[in-house]
């Protein structure tokens, strides 16, 4: 294990420093905002530069792309849990190494904030 | 002297540097060689096939009656050979802090295996390749502790399958074609092509034939990983590139091979094998693009295959350094590290972007090739397929993989950068990724090495394409915030995830244990009945086969070949399930 067990809680990498209010909740907050400019951005941009070679019914739905990314991420997102519900199982279900190697892992041992 | 060594396939001479290594006690010796014979080979492939030359078909021996090509260099060929040499020198400095000879010398056989195999001319020289590259392969995920043991021994079952698979395949279509071995264009109009592409479509990850790598890529060492992730599915993508371009079924399996590791990646904790996945996925669009077939789409493959073992070793790099630093590669134990590995956490958003095709970054030059060629030939629901996809990259690769290591919640967790050779292998990786897709002088490096055609007619940075490809990344990544504000994107939960693995290490395995047991019942009662078989089938058997048998009169020495190796692959996977 390489972890410095010198390191404080508060030991941030200098160069990490201008950086640290991208963990600020507001930040991650209105992060949003800032892509859904760009987004609208492009899809305003695309009515001035039309694809090359659409597909035939791309010429009916105006920021095409940007729809079927939208739609085919949250699609992706929003199966994962019923996925997970049919295919998870314990960590260990094939009893040979679903879990990390104690020698090795610190899993377990941090003490941060809860994951969600 | 420069001209006997210009018949030697210039990867035989990282395997010899290898095997050196095995003998070598210091490390400074081994990292020097390890570093060294990569560059090497490079040079030797550019003395023997200077830019622009004609191409090189040397070597030949002839083996039992057979003429083997121990070295074609050509157009497509040489592009893998200087790519692999360019990744072995990477893999070098990024495992330069590690002082294990067995991954020092299976590191540098595996290289030498691979750069051999893609240089070779024929299907002979290829198995045997083809093979080594599974054999020293597997000491990188034994190297992962006890945990990997199982693991290892199934992907080397698989991988000796598959080339069992390759060296039948090579006999069946050599003897439909006078008994030439030549490794050229294949296609499936005989049986023995279809195994051949049975065999590729194994060590490429074909859907449901994909599973050796989510199973043992995660669980290799670091550095191994690392390693593993360049060669063995980019040494299958030349083999198709080379065997079955424009073969229609291809297509397909490879839009499926786009879509389907998506869903499994989005739900995977263990961000190595969610990388594995991704692995996986881009593959599909390489497959895709050799089904396609066209110039642009072959061109689009090669430029893909470069580019994608780059960005995907720095993304395995980035994620290894963090598994070095804090001893964990999931998800749900990490979060926050940008404020202890800032470096670290800049190279993988690199390679996030790399991957995730956002312009200025590599794959955005060549995926789009691909899918041009698709809209090209009217190939719609495949185009949607791997559009689709597209989006799935930028969820498992683009998103989750920097988002839950380095940015998302503070898992509390203060550690130090990772180490120098690592960052160096990352940036160098990293400005790889940069350079080749610039648009001025930048893709059209890449581009010049492109094997098909006299020039490609492709130009990435069109205001259309740049808008549109934003329109997509700008879509989803607006689709992440808005469900992850919302509570509807999924946390990170620990579990292991069933996959195909689970028909064989479940279900085949207590069906196994349940003849096994039956099997031991009955024999106390057939004893006498089996040894009367045993020794029936032992006469019928060197009736067959022994020097005055029926096989020695007049059938083909590759039959017994066949018959030989199927017969070891039985013994091996006995000797597996009943260990």
């Amino acid at each position: 294990m390489k972890t410095d067990a010198n390191h404080k809680e508060d030991d941030i990498h200098p160069a990490a420093r201008p950086f640290l209010f991208l963990g600020k909740q507001s930040v991650k907050h209105n992060f949003m905002w800032i892509v859904l400019s760009g987004m609208i951005i492009c899809i305003v941009l695309g009515f001035f530069f039309p694809q090359k070679h659409p597909l035939p019914i791309e010429k009916y739905i105006p920021g095409s792309w940007a729809v079927f990314g939208f739609l085919a991420y949250s699609f992706i997102v929003l199966c994962a849990p019923f996925i997970f519900k049919v295919l998870a199982r314990d960590e260990n279900y094939y009893g040979e190494g679903g879990l990390p190697d104690p020698e090795y892992s610190t899993e377990h041992e941090h003490d941060g904030d809860r994951h969600d | 002297m420069i001209d006997i060594l210009t018949l030697i396939n210039p990867g035989l001479w990282i395997i010899v540097a290898g095997l050196v290594c095995t003998l070598l006690p210091v490390g400074l010796l081994r990292k020097t060689l390890g570093l060294c014979a990569p560059i090497f080979a490079a040079f030797m492939i550019f003395t023997i096939y200077p830019f622009g030359g004609e191409d090189v078909i040397s070597g030949k021996i002839n083996f039992g009656g057979i003429e083997l090509t121990t070295l074609r260099i050509d157009k497509l060929s040489v592009v893998w050979g200087y790519l692999f040499c360019l990744a072995g020198v990477l893999n070098a400095i990024y495992g330069l802090h590690e002082k294990c000879r067995i991954t020092d010398s299976s590191a540098l056989v595996y290289t030498g295996a691979a750069v051999a195999g893609v240089l070779a001319g024929d299907l002979i020289t290829l198995f045997v390749f083809w093979e080594l590259t599974a054999i020293s392969s597997v000491f990188l995920i034994w190297k992962g502790g006890e945990r990997a043991y199982a693991a290892g021994l199934r992907y080397l079952a698989i991988h000796v399958f598959s080339g069992v698979l390759l060296l039948a395949g090579a006999v069946i279509y050599a003897s439909a074609n006078g008994g030439d071995f030549t490794f050229g264009y294949i296609g499936l109009e005989s049986p023995g092509g279809w195994l051949l592409l049975i065999a590729m479509g194994i060590k490429c990850g074909f859907p449901m034939l994909h599973m050796w790598m989510q199973d043992a890529y995660p669980k290799a060492s670091i550095t191994g990983t690392v390693i593993l992730a360049s060669f063995t599915t980019k040494f299958a993508i030349y083999a198709l590139a080379r065997g079955f371009p424009g073969t229609d079924i291809l297509i397909w399996i490879g839009a499926v091979m786009t879509c389907f590791p998506v869903f499994f990646a989005v739900v995977e904790n263990d961000l190595r094998r969610v990388l594995a996945y991704s692995l996986n996925n881009q593959l599909g669009f390489m497959v895709c693009g050799i089904g396609i077939g066209s110039t642009l789409a072959l061109n689009g493959v090669v430029g893909q295959v470069f580019l994608h073992v780059i960005f995907k070793g720095l993304l395995f790099m980035s994620i290894g350094a963090v598994m070095y630093r804090t001893g964990t590669a999931k998800a749900s134990e990490l979060g926050g590290l940008f404020r202890s590995m800032p470096f670290t956490t800049v190279l993988c958003l690199i390679g996030a972007a790399s991957i995730a095709a956002v312009p200025m970054f590599a794959a955005f030059v060549t995926k789009a090739m691909i899918l041009a060629a698709a809209v090209e030939d009217h190939l719609y629901i495949p185009f949607l397929m791997m559009l689709f996809a597209s989006a799935g990259v930028m969820e498992h690769s683009g998103i989750k993989v920097p988002h839950f290591t380095f940015f998302a919640h503070d898992s509390g967790r203060r550690v130090k950068e990772a180490p120098w050779n690592m960052l160096l292998a990352m940036s160098l990786a990293a400005v790889i990724c940069i350079v080749l897709a610039f648009p001025w002088g930048g893709y059209q490096l890449l581009y010049a090495l492109m094997p098909f055609g006299e020039t490609v007619n492709y130009h990435p940075y069109t205001v259309d394409h740049v808008v549109f490809q934003m329109q997509l990344l700008f879509a989803a990544i607006f689709a992440f915030t808005l469900l992850k504000r919302r509570g509807l994107y999924p946390s990170e939960r620990r579990a292991e995830i069933l996959d195909v693995d689970w028909t064989y290490r479940r279900v085949g395995l207590t069906i196994l244990q349940w003849i096994s047991a039956m099997w031991a019942r009955l024999s106390v009662l057939t004893g006498r009945l089996r040894a009367k078989v045993t020794d029936e089938c032992g006469k019928r058997l060197y009736q067959v086969f022994s020097p005055a048998g029926r096989f020695s009169e007049a059938a083909p020495s590759g039959l017994t070949a066949i018959m030989t190796a199927a017969m070891l692959v039985f013994i091996l996977m006995i000797a597996y399930f009943t260990r």
